[in-house]
Parts: C-alpha cells; structure tokens; sequence
C-alpha cells in the first residue's frame, strides 16, 4: 500500500482534432487536496471526467489507489466498459449543476448508489445517510425531494452522495460556479471540513481564496497541459509563468 | 418504474380474469371448422332471443356433421374474408350458401346442391328506372365484392359498392345511396319480412335460370368432401334436408322445384328497445373478453418493444439504429387495417399461423411499438445528459441507469402522449372483428345485420367504447398528478 492515492500519467484526449489534454501527469498523495486552475477551455473538466472514466482518454494511465487502467490498452466494448467502471468505482463526484436525482428524495439521493450499486445492507446505509446529513448541515431534510431546496443546500446533498459510496478520493468540478454569491461560502465550508477530515480529493475552481486554505498541491493547466504546479504559496503567490499570472490577476479582479 | 410493474401486473391480471376467447384456440380435425356469416338471416344468423348462432345452412351442415360423424366449430366471419380463410387453412369448409359457378368449381372442392334458388333484383319502392336485369348497366349496386351475385351484377354492366352483407346493402339503397342489390330471392324475402321495410321492392328475377348453392371445401380434401356429399344425399333421401327448408321456408328448396318459398310468417319484428336490452349483455361480453384484453395485452407487449425499438434507435451501433429506423417508418406508413391482414392472412402463407386473438395481438403490439418507439426515444432524449453521468459515478451501469434514473423521468414526458396511443389502441380493436374476432363492434354488427338497428345499435357500441375512454382519461390524469409530485410544489 503506498501512500500516493492517484498517480496520473501521459494522458492525452482529443475530441476530433481538437487536443484537449497533450500529455498530462502528476500524483496525489493520500489525504491531500489537489486544486485544478486553469482558464476556461484549459481541459480542466476533461482532465477530471478522465480520472472517472466519464471521458476516455487516447493514451495514458490513470491509477487510483489499487486500480489502474493503460487507456491505450483498454480493450473495446463490454471488458472495456467494466474496466472504466472499476476505475469510477474510485471515486465519487461532485458536478457543478448538482445533478441530484428529481424524482428521489434528500435520503434516497444519498442511499441509491450504496444500497443499489454496491448492493450494501439499507439499514446501515440508512444510518450513514443520516450522519452525512448531518455533517453537511441538512439532517432536517432527509424527506424533501431537491426542487424544494435552495441551491446550496442541493450542492451539499450532493457532496453527501458522493461521500455515501465511501469513495478512495472525491472529484469537485466547479462545485460553487452554478450558485448564488451568497450561498458559495456554506458549499465551501463543507469542503474545508472534509479536507480537514484527510479526504483526498481533487477540485475544478475559480475561487482563488478558497484554494488557497484548503490545497496541499495547485495544479495551474492551459492548453491542455500542466503549466505550473506546486503548494499554493509557490503557485499562487509566486506565480513563475506569465499565463499562470495573468490568469491570476483576472480571476482576482473579477472574483 | 414500479407503477409501471404495477400497470403490467394488473394488466396480465385482467387476462387471467377474462382470458381470451375460446375461437382463439386452433383444433386439429376430426373436429371441422365451418366458416359462416353469422349475419345473413335466414341462413346464417343469431337468433336475437338466445343469441345462439342459427339459420337454415347452419342447420344442414349440423345434420351433415350428424351424419358424417364430424364435431363442428362454428368460424364466424365477414363474406369477402371467407374464401381467405380457407385458403389460410383457418376454416375448413363454408357453409354460407356459396353459389357454384365456373371458378369456384376450378378452384374449390364444391359439394351436391343443397339449396337451389333464383336471384332477384332489388329496388328501392317505386323506382321504375329498374325493372329487370338488363337494367343494371350504368348503375351502382351494393354487394359482398366476391359474392356470386357481385359477379352477376358486373356482368350485367352494373358498378359495384361493396357491402358487408344484405342488411347493409339494404340501408344504402334505402338511403338512395346506390341504385339496386342483387341477391338471393330468400334472402331478400326475409328481410322484408323481418323488417316490414315498404322502402324497397323486388323488381324482377335477375335473369338467370336458377343458383345452386353448395358447401365450399379446400380442393385438396377431398375425403372431406366425399362424407359432405354422401351425408347430403342420405339427408335428402330421408327428408331431412326437406323438414329443414320448410321449417324455414315452407317450400322445399333443397330440390330444384320445391315450390315458391313463403317468408311471410317471418322471424317477428322488435322493437328497438328490445334488440337493444338482448345486444347490451353480449356487447358487454364482447368488450370483458376480447376487446380489453385485447387491449391491455397490446399495449403492455407494445410498450415493451416500443422500448427495446426507441434504445436500439439511440444506440450508436447504425446497423441497430437503421433497423429501428426502418421499422418505425413502415409502421407509420403503411395501414393498420393492412398490417392485421399481413399477420392474420399473409404469414400463414409462409407458415407462420396464429390464432385470431394471436394474430390480433401480434399486429396491435407491433403497430403500438412502431408510435411509441419515437415517443419512449424522446422522452428519454428529454432527461438531462447529466442524470446518466451522475447514475453512473455512483456505480450504475446502463441498464440500471435506464431503470432507475432515466425512465422514470422520461415517464413524466411520455405519459401524455402514449395515453393517446392508447385510447386509440381501443378503438382500433374494432377492426379485430375483420379477422374472425367477436369482440364489442362485432357483436353490434351481429346483431345489427339481424335487426337492421344500425344507429341505435352501432351508438350504444359507441358508448361503451367512450365509456372506457373516459375510465382511462381519468387513469392518466391521476398518474400524471403522481409523476408530477416531484416538480410542482
Ligand atoms: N464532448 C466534447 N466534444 C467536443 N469537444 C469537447 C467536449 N468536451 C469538451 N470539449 C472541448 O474541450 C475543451 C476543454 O473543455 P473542458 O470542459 O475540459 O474545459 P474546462 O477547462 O473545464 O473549461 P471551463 O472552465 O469553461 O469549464 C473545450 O474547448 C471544449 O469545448
Ligand atoms: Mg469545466
């Protein structure tokens, strides 16, 4: 068992003739936050849509704790579907738009994959489901179902379905852009307490502060690579590469 | 998702309850399958008291059955689905008075004579434009298109509506809608008789010496045909065949000069009312039995495939998606009426024989599929993108995803428009009565052809049908107020 979670290596992906990742590599020790910046268009998404296996990349390794795929080895068709779905069986993911399911409620959101997917007992999913609740601050709506929330609220139940899989590491693509100014601090708060808690994860965001307090390691992407990586003191407040710079002073302007 | 198990599981419920009918099962011989009318009084039609299938021919071919040793099933069908029917091999003989004639006999195996009678020509009262025969040419008559006497009214230059039977025929004359019938002298006395109408008249013999009227057997049975013409003839020579005629003829038509047969006793006239009162229970039968089963088991098997039709044209493999392409496209473009002909005639033909409510299903079920298809692609289409990703980051894969997560939604969407697909599911059973099928429309055709009580008779076949309409219309609202539960505080 090592204690490097996710280890990325020489990943490209290309829609059509558009290069999206050209050559992508880097590691994420266990229990470390790494934060994702980059101007729009830079592959952030994809890069993350990669480590789950949304998005098949050409080439390149993904591993996860102990599962790892060589995507220009993955096999075509059925093997190679079950061979994404072990990889997305790593992690849980959180998505800027929520994504929550309409027609279940608050609980049954957080329940579904543990009790469904992992065929895990309901009772004891139950129980979990309520704590997790009750860290994100929603223990009072277990029963509603997500239209009768308000953004943020949603964003944290969402958060709470993905921690239900007990993933080995959580992906945040954006989880604050979709929201209203006033309700990013509480979707936030929830995401520095589970960096305290020593979840590793990986997160897509603009909010500078933010990434400043809670990243062990800030990976700034352009083009489709890697640009400047380091802790958030060397890439944020000594930022080395003009583009790293200039992406800087515009998020700070405008946030 | 459960709701719609639940649908499917009361659905096979109602089956079970009211399982389809018995003329659905398909018998070997000794037993011999006679297809007849069942609506040309008085050779072939239900007596209105008992309801029980009954005429002048259905009572020969019993005693022949008597005779030959044979157990009848009695087959009922329209006139120009019969000769079909027996070529498919779903009937193995007609007993409807079958006239013989020169392609008949080439193509048939015909038995003896067992009715010898003349044709007439029928006018409205008082019409002197048609005095005999001869003037017919020019004019429009309403026949049974592959009756005998169709033929004999093109021959004499006539152009020919087809009909249904002689009381349809009758009601277009009455109503000025054609110019005159040709058809059997007994068959016309009866319905003057029976109705008491004074609208039309017979305007003279239809020029022919005289139509014998035979049993119709495949050409290729012939040991068949022998018991039929060796039973005929013991019949006649025991007067068996002549008690028969003139039970219901008082003459003896059963010999070439018997007599002027004498209708006037008749069968009785009812009231309108009454016909109604006698027609309500069997037409109630006909819609437990046939027509919402029929329906039911349609649209579940329809949906079904309707599913299998809208993923295989969603999917990223052409070949699947091209075949789903295409069936969808046949399906909407060709008629319903023609693709219950295909299944129900056309497949026997390359073995594939079902029986009747099979048959009708299989078409329903198809036909259904090929609408629903675009409405189950689009509903699915309708369900954001992301709610796929998100079943799948929490380990479902597509078939669960699709269950679970996407259906149910897309639910919300299709309800609506397969409602529609469903109350016309409904109305389209009617067109079950044109292959051997007795549900609601064909029983107040029935009875219809016995009475002559077309609008009061066909309107209460309607009610019935608005009736579960309006059930289901309800159904639907409720079950779109659940669906909705989830988006509308
Ligand atoms: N499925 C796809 N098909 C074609 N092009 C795509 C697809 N997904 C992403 N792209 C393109 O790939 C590039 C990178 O997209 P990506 O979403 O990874 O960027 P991003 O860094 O997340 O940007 P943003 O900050 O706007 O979210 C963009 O030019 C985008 O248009
Ligand atoms: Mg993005």
């Amino acid at each position: 068992m090592t204690d490097i979670r996710i280890e990325v290596s020489g990943l490209h992906k290309a829609f059509g003739s558009l290069e999206v990742l050209r050559g992508i590599g880097f590691t994420t020790p266990r229990g470390t936050s790494t934060v994702l910046l980059g101007p729009s268009g830079s592959g952030k998404t994809t890069l993350l849509r990669s480590l789950n296996a949304l998005d098949i990349p050409d080439s390149g390794v993904v591993r996860i704790d102990d599962v790892s795929v060589d995507f220009s080895l993955l096999p075509p068709g059925k093997a190679g579907r079950a061979t994404a779905r072990d990889l997305r069986a790593q992690s849980g993911m959180v998505f800027q738009s929520h994504n929550l399911f309409p027609h279940r409620t608050v609980l049954q959101n957080i329940t579904e994959g543990p009790v469904v997917a992992q065929k895990r007992p309901p009772d004891e999913v139950v129980a979990e489901a309520r704590v997790l609740l009750d860290q994100v601050g929603l223990a009072d709506r277990a029963d509603s179902y997500p239209y009768q929330l308000s953004g943020g609220q949603q964003q944290r139940v969402g958060i709470a379905r993905a921690l239900a899989l007990k993933p080995r590491v959580v992906l945040f693509d954006e989880p604050t852009s979709a929201l209203d100014p006033e309700l990013v601090g509480e979707v936030l708060s929830v995401i520095r307490d589970l960096a305290a808690q020593g979840w590793t994860m990986v997160v897509v965001t603009h909010e500078i502060r933010f990434a400043e307090q809670v990243a062990d390691q800030v990976l700034f992407l352009d083009g489709g690579v890697i640009v400047e990586r380091g802790t958030p003191e060397r890439v944020i407040g000594d930022p080395q590469e003009e583009r790293t710079r200039r992406f800087l002073r515009r998020v700070l302007e405008h946030g | 998702m459960r709701q719609v198990f639940r649908g499917v599981l009361l659905l096979l419920l109602l089956l079970i309850v009211f399982p389809p009918p018995a003329n659905a099962r398909d018998q070997q011989p000794p037993v011999v399958r006679v297809g007849t009318e069942g609506t040309y009084p008085p050779f072939s039609f239900h007596d209105p008291g008992t309801q029980e299938l009954t005429g002048y021919d259905i009572e020969v071919v019993e005693a022949i059955a008597a005779k030959a040793g044979w157990r009848l099933e009695f087959v009922e069908t329209q006139w120009d689905a019969i000769f079909p029917a027996l070529d498919a091999g779903r009937i193995d003989l007609i007993a409807n008075q079958v006239s013989r004639n020169d392609e008949r006999q080439a193509k048939y195996g015909l038995s003896s004579t067992y009715t010898h009678s003349r044709g007439v020509v029928v006018r409205r009262t008082g019409d002197d434009r048609v005095k005999s025969i001869a003037d017919l040419k020019g004019k429009t008559t309403a026949q049974s298109s592959t009756s005998n006497w169709a033929k004999v009214a093109r021959d004499a230059g006539a152009r020919v509506e087809a009909v249904e039977g002689f009381a349809q025929a009758a009601a277009l004359l009455t109503q000025g809608r054609v110019d005159a019938i040709v058809n059997d002298n007994i068959a016309v006395l009866d319905y003057l008789t029976t109705t008491g109408s004074k609208d039309v008249e017979i305007a003279g013999d239809a020029g022919q010496a005289g139509s014998e009227q035979v049993l119709a057997l495949r050409k290729t049975d012939t040991a068949l045909l022998a018991q039929a013409n060796q039973a005929i003839e013991a019949l006649r020579a025991d007067g068996t065949l002549r008690g028969i005629s003139e039970k219901y003829f008082r003459a003896d038509v059963s010999v070439r000069d018997g007599g002027a047969a004498d209708l006037s006793q008749g069968r009785g006239q009812r009231s309108t009312w009454d016909v109604l009162r006698s027609t309500a229970w069997p037409m109630f039968v006909g819609l437990v039995k046939v027509t919402i089963p029929l329906t039911a088991l349609s649209f579940a098997i329809g949906l079904v495939l309707a599913l299998l039709v809208a993923l295989a044209r969603i999917s990223p493999f052409r070949v699947l998606s091209g075949l789903a392409r295409a069936f969808i496209s046949v399906i909407r473009g060709t008629p319903l009426l023609l693709q219950l002909f295909i299944v129900f005639y056309g497949l026997p033909q390359i073995g594939l024989k079902f029986p009747p409510f099979t048959a009708a299903v299989v078409a329903f079920s198809l036909n259904v599929a090929g609408y629903a298809a675009e409405v189950v692609r689009s509903a699915i289409l309708s369900v954001p993108r992301g709610q796929f990703e998100a079943a799948a980051t929490i380990g479902f894969g597509y078939a669960q995803a699709l269950r679970r997560i996407v259906l149910p939604q897309a639910a919300r969407t299709a309800v609506p428009p397969l409602s529609n697909t469903l109350l016309s599911l409904l109305k389209d059973t009617s067109l079950g009565s044109v292959v051997l099928l007795t549900e609601l429309f064909r029983e107040s055709q029935l009875a219809a052809a016995e009475s002559n009580e077309f609008l009061a008779l066909y309107s209460f076949a309607g009610l019935y049908y608005w009736v579960i309409c309006v059930a289901l219309s309800a159904a639907q609202k409720r079950l779109e107020t659940r669906l909705n539960r989830y988006v509308i505080a």
